[in-house]
């Protein structure tokens, strides 16, 4: 064989490394990310499995529990204890996560593909579009994050779809902000010039070379913002303007609402749903935060 | 330097234009016409005609706009369909509650906050640092209103070291002439009614401050071991200074700018943070305020709630931009 196809053999040996293999290899080293993704696995299986790890239905009163004043603690029957109106705290828990996850998952989604359009498309554009878009962008930030749901819930009504919009459109500028960032980064590139000079046209580059390049930061901020959709969500249902009806379908924010006056009885009805908030969205915050070190592009060949 | 104010200035008119356009929308989005909604429940069709030709809600919708804004400028946000009082009285009364919380909730994150930030970064890798770490983490992933439940049921309920709701004692009838109730106290020189309100302000500045105390703790350590590995502090070392002068004099200054800017955000937390804490606490402010018109469909009083809170928000950063302008120079010429 000649050199060069010697050459060309032994740079084929080297094992193939490119960002999503190196970023995975860190973040399996990293112990926060799996504890976070324990923490989230655990949210999720109690979301999707609800029916079947859930040992009562979550709307079915027994009065007869709080016969004798609130509220019989944890017990065989009852693992979690019961709460004021004699529904099982346990299954209500079990439920509540599929109620989060739900409304997380949507709202992150309305506010990305919302958000990321608008942020691309002032980022690639520019001049007086980009202006525009961001000048809305700073109005909606200039109102903060709970209050700017609150206000849309209040102009919708309450109900589940209109929590998820608000929380979702609440998420809309940061989104913008950050893919216009990362357009602007990117607009000057060499391979974008290539394309240019190719011939393609300039939606074709935004979204099928641009865009796609912008992943990584935008799954860091997709982690984080979903764990900031649920602590959002149960803000709203501690404020009694989340759901339409919490007493059907239970949500840990609203479990958290009558808690004041049973503080001194039934701590457990407070401590239990607060701590399923702060596992759910502790894990999304070690995973968003480990994945942020493992997809930082400075770090590549570590 | 005030070509820079001057150009931040002139940003501030268009948020400030968006915020009413936007809040203004907002109304008219509501179910029902915008005086239903701003007049409330129990209205007289005198009270809703008034209505009407003040705010021309038959005329086209610049006419409504322009109208809106004259009374807004004058500081008229209409009456409160709850207690029917002036909104913008209510709002002096309740304002300075929520300041004095939130100022109480910053100093909490800041005077722990940058300590231990700096601490976790100067015992880098160490058990302290990572400790650190773990729980700002586990800060930032709590609820603000379930952090004020778990600390008025330990301190409250189970230790009963502090009290749990209210500025002040209830059977109190000391005079209040700023609102501030700390101003109020140390001005009398009414030292009880100093502790008392003291007292009263624990927890929930706690409660507030917990999120900001773990952001400024994580920017701090990572500021700081930024700052630490600058070349002008190996010279300053080098040079043979003693370490807590190069500490002092040279990794603190100017460590501590990007906290600065912090700061600016951190105003919102507290803004939305408040609804959350006062209402565990039954602390009489904004917050408080704004959630039982939510409840009531006050929409006279969210309204210009929302829109006020937003304006302080906005002035706050402007604020924080000039005086980060002015303790770095860099910032002013560029």
């Amino acid at each position: 064989m000649s050199v060069a196809e010697l050459e060309a053999a032994e740079i084929q040996l080297e094992a193939p490394s490119g960002l999503w293999r190196d970023a995975f290899h860190r973040l399996i080293r990293n112990p926060g990310a799996i504890v976070g993704f324990v923490f989230v696995s655990l949210f999720v299986i109690c979301a999707v499995f609800a029916p079947l790890i859930a040992t009562h239905d979550p709307v079915e009163q027994d009065l007869l529990q709080v016969a004798n004043g609130c509220c019989p603690g944890p017990s065989s029957e009852h693992w979690f204890g019961v709460d004021p109106l004699g529904r099982d705290l346990f299954s209500r828990i079990i439920y509540g996560a599929r109620v989060s996850l739900l409304i997380g998952v949507v709202s992150v989604g309305i506010g990305f593909s919302i958000g990321a359009v608008l942020g691309a498309i002032a980022g690639y554009v520019g001049g007086v579009v980009d202006s525009a878009i961001m000048r809305v962008m700073d109005v909606m930030l200039a109102i903060p994050g709970l209050l700017l749901a609150i206000g849309i819930v209040a102009a919708l009504g309450p109900g589940l779809k209109e929590v998820m919009i608000a929380v979702g459109l609440a998420n809309v500028p940061i989104f913008a902000r950050l893919l216009r960032g990362s357009v602007l980064a990117q607009r000057e590139a060499d391979f974008v010039t290539a394309a240019k000079a190719v011939g393609i046209r300039r939606p074709t580059i935004l979204f099928s070379h641009i865009i796609p390049n912008s992943i990584s930061p935008v799954i860091v901020q997709g982690t984080l913002a979903m764990a900031t959709a649920i602590i959002d969500v149960a803000g709203l249902g501690f404020l009694g303007i989340g759901l339409q009806d919490p007493d059907e379908t239970p949500e840990w924010g609203s479990m958290l609402t009558e808690v004041n006056e049973y503080l001194q009885t039934a701590p457990f009805l407070a401590l239990i749903p607060g701590t399923a908030i702060v596992i759910s969205v502790l894990g999304f915050n070690l995973i968003g935060d480990g994945l942020r070190e493992a997809l930082d592009p400075k770090l590549r060949g570590r | 330097m005030l070509r820079f104010v001057v150009r931040r200035l002139l940003l501030l008119f268009p948020i400030l234009i968006g915020l009413s356009i936007l809040v203004f929308v907002w109304v008219r989005a509501l179910p029902g016409s915008p005086a239903d909604s701003l007049l409330g429940e129990r209205t007289t069709p005198e009270l809703v005609r008034e209505y009407e030709e003040r705010f021309g809600l038959d005329d086209p919708i610049y006419v409504q706009y322009w109208k809106y804004v004259k009374t807004t400028a004058s500081l008229d946000f209409g009456v409160s369909s709850a207690s029917h009082r002036y909104v913008t009285d209510e709002l002096k009364e309740r304002f300075p509650a929520t300041v004095e919380l939130a100022i109480a909730a910053m100093l909490f994150s800041t005077l722990f906050g940058v300590p231990l930030g700096f601490l976790a970064a100067k015992r880098h890798g160490g058990f302290f640092d990572h400790s650190s770490l773990v729980l700002s983490l586990i800060g930032v992933s709590i609820p603000v209103f379930f952090l004020a439940i778990l600390l008025k049921y330990v301190f409250s309920v189970r230790l009963g070291w502090l009290p749990s709701v209210g500025r002040i004692d209830v059977t109190s009838e000391v005079e209040h002439p700023t609102n501030f109730y700390v101003l109020d106290a140390i001005i009398t020189r009414d030292w009880p009614t100093l502790k008392d309100v003291l007292r009263h302000l624990v927890l929930p500045a706690i409660a507030l401050g917990s999120i900001p105390l773990a952001i400024i703790t994580r920017i701090t350590r990572a500021s700081v071991l930024d700052v630490q590995n600058e070349d002008y502090v190996r010279t300053a070392r080098a040079k043979g200074l003693p370490p807590h002068t190069v500490d002092e004099r040279h990794v603190l200054r100017n460590a501590l700018l990007p906290i600065s800017t912090i700061i600016g955000l951190q105003t919102g937390l507290l803004l939305s943070g408040a609804i959350l804490t006062e209402t565990v606490f039954a602390w009489p402010g904004v917050g408080s305020w704004l959630r039982d018109a939510i409840f009531n469909r006050d929409y006279a009083v969210l309204q210009g709630g929302i829109l006020f809170l937003a304006f302080v928000f906005v002035f706050v950063n402007l604020i924080v931009d000039i005086s980060y302008a002015i303790i770095n120079p860099r910032i002013r010429y560029s």
